[in-house]
């Protein structure tokens, strides 16, 4: 009973949220207030699904829904990842209690800052699944006959491997690293959408690669069988926008929401490319 | 659409690593003996300027060698430095992690120690050792102030003031804080320190460091200090650089024509004494 009292005086009734809000691609992006009523264990996707069914700024002035992406609702999947108190993070586990102890007026809810707006709080994040592929982020068995029972791993192969096979591609550690610059383009109009592709993809594949590709690589270069191409993962590592640009700032790390060791991942890249650098200049 | 991507573009990893490199080896090495050398006025004057005669023992090739390995890689470091520090946005207000206040911190210090070291080196050396330069800019614009064979009073002439030794300390302490931090991220992006354990272990090692040679540098200024605010530590530096001299010279050590341009000109009279 005394529990529920001194809820009772902590709780708001309702509380502000602040969201960053923009039409489309290319257009200006503008501030717009939101009452939203306080209700139990409410996290910050059952508050957009609120302010869509309200669909109202605080001025009472009606507006269009904003929009957002969410999929699994268990940290799992990384499509709700957003900017939430001015941290990168997932709407769904962003509890809306946690959040008030924090600040108890309001709750401001931005975009990731790294990646092209699509519409309010959904972005682009084609750039990371261009830097996987650059990476080849896969264990190659393509071809035209059976290859087989892939080799045995042993335990410990696998305990460290598992933790990396956790990322889900949701873009955190790229948010917080101050080395990773946003890359805009606009179709123009003359240009079709396959040469527009490609001047995006030129355009990812010289700007920085960042932690969650660079975490993938050493994955796929721990595997048995993946690790017959670690040498072209190495490759594409140190290809303009690789791992050299990293700053050493470890902000990945600490925003990860899987607890991936992604700057272990970032050293044994730094060897492995050191190693590699030294074969080939020697080999050649 | 540009298909040609620049030079830095397509050698950045090995422009990258050069730079990694170089902040250690040569620059971060011969900062650490430069600053144990100037420490060595607090032992006294003439110990610093045996130290300098060592270095000045080099004679005619000592030019080269300051431009090959002294000079051209602070430039080099310093250069790609500025063309890394443009390509990041700092966002420590957003993220107020230790390693990302380092990582502003280094970017900081590398501006502070690019500028500065480039004043330094103007204020004492003068950047370039031919006459025309040294009398028509070096000298009137307050360069070129360290004369070796007369290394301590001069050095003591140049620290007199408040504002000077301020922006020593200043200037050192950042290039001290810069190699100490920048040693720790070397060991991560060559991949000697990889584990978190590790990478903490070495961080104290680096962390020891840096006091240590903070401790160094601040020795050095002040040393040079003292030389400069006392009349009676002043004028001890000058006899005994002058005794060292007129010994060398009698010796035939040093071609006294040769040498004079290493000598103090301004002040006192006592220098330019034969």
């Amino acid at each position: 009973m005394a529990d529920t009292s001194q809820n009772a005086q902590r709780t708001p009734d309702s509380f502000e949220v602040r969201i960053l809000r923009q039409g489309g691609p290319g257009q200006n992006s503008y501030w717009e207030r939101h009452r939203v009523k306080h209700e139990q264990d409410m996290n910050v996707i059952s508050v957009l699904q609120n302010i869509a069914a309200n669909a109202q700024t605080v001025d009472g002035k009606a507006v269009a829904p904003v929009a957002w992406d969410c999929n699994c609702l268990e940290e799992v999947c990384g499509a709700c990842t957003m900017v939430v108190n001015g941290r990168t993070r997932q709407a769904c586990t962003a509890l809306v209690d946690r959040l008030l102890e924090d600040n108890p007026k309001e709750i401001e809810l931005q975009p990731m800052t790294k990646f092209p707006v699509l519409r309010d709080l959904m972005v682009d994040r084609s750039r990371l699944f261009r830097s996987l592929q650059k990476v080849k982020a896969w264990v190659p068995v393509d071809g035209y006959y059976d290859m087989g029972v892939g080799p045995k791993q042993t335990r410990e192969q696998q305990e460290v491997a598992y933790p990396l096979s956790e990322c889900m591609s949701c873009g955190c550690c790229l948010e917080a690293c101050p080395q990773y610059t946003k890359v805009e383009l606009t179709q123009r109009d003359d240009e079709s959408d396959a040469d527009f592709q490609e001047r995006k993809n030129a355009a990812y594949d010289s700007a920085f690669i960042g932690a969650a590709a660079i975490s993938q690589a050493v994955l796929f270069n721990a595997h048995p069988t993946g690790k017959n191409i670690a040498g072209e993962r190495l490759d594409a590592l140190m290809d303009e926008g690789g791992i050299q640009v990293c700053g050493n700032a470890q902000n990945c790390v600490a925003v990860c929401p899987k607890e991936i060791p992604l700057t272990t991942s970032i050293a044994k890249v730094g060897r492995q490319t050191t190693l590699h650098a030294i074969k080939k200049w020697f080999d050649r | 659409m540009d298909t040609n991507p620049s030079f830095l573009a397509r050698h950045e990893f090995l422009i990258r690593r050069l730079h990694s490199l170089s902040g250690l080896i040569p620059v971060g090495a011969y900062m650490c003996i430069h600053l144990l050398t100037n420490a060595s006025t607090l032992d006294s004057s003439a110990t610093f300027q045996r130290a300098v005669y060592q270095i000045h023992s080099l004679g005619s090739i000592l030019p080269l060698v300051e431009w090959v390995f002294i000079f051209i890689p602070i430039l080099f470091h310093g250069i790609i430095g500025v063309v890394i520090i443009r390509g990041g946005l700092p966002n420590y207000g957003s993220y107020k992690y230790t390693s990302n206040l380092r990582y502003t911190l280094q970017r900081a210090t590398g501006m502070i120690a690019f500028v500065f070291i480039m004043w330094h080196v103007f204020q004492m050396h003068g950047w370039f050792h031919f006459d025309v330069w040294l009398k028509g800019v070096a000298e009137p614009l307050g360069g070129a102030q360290f004369a070796p064979y007369n290394a301590a009073s001069s050095l003591g002439a140049a620290m007199r003031g408040v504002a000077v030794p301020m922006l020593y300390v200043i200037g050192v302490l950042s290039c001290v804080f810069h190699l100490a931090n920048g040693i720790w991220t070397m060991g991560i992006t060559w991949g000697v320190w990889v584990s978190p354990a590790a990478q903490k272990r070495a961080d104290r090692i680096c962390a020891a460091f840096g006091i240590a040679l903070a401790v160094v540098g601040l020795s050095g200024i002040g040393g040079a200090v003292r030389i400069g605010n006392s009349d009676t530590v002043y004028e001890e530096a000058v006899e005994v650089e002058e005794k060292m001299w007129n010994a060398k010279t009698a010796s035939g050590e040093i071609d006294a024509q040769k040498a004079l341009h290493k000598r103090s000109h301004t002040t006192d009279g006592h220098a330019s004494a034969e």
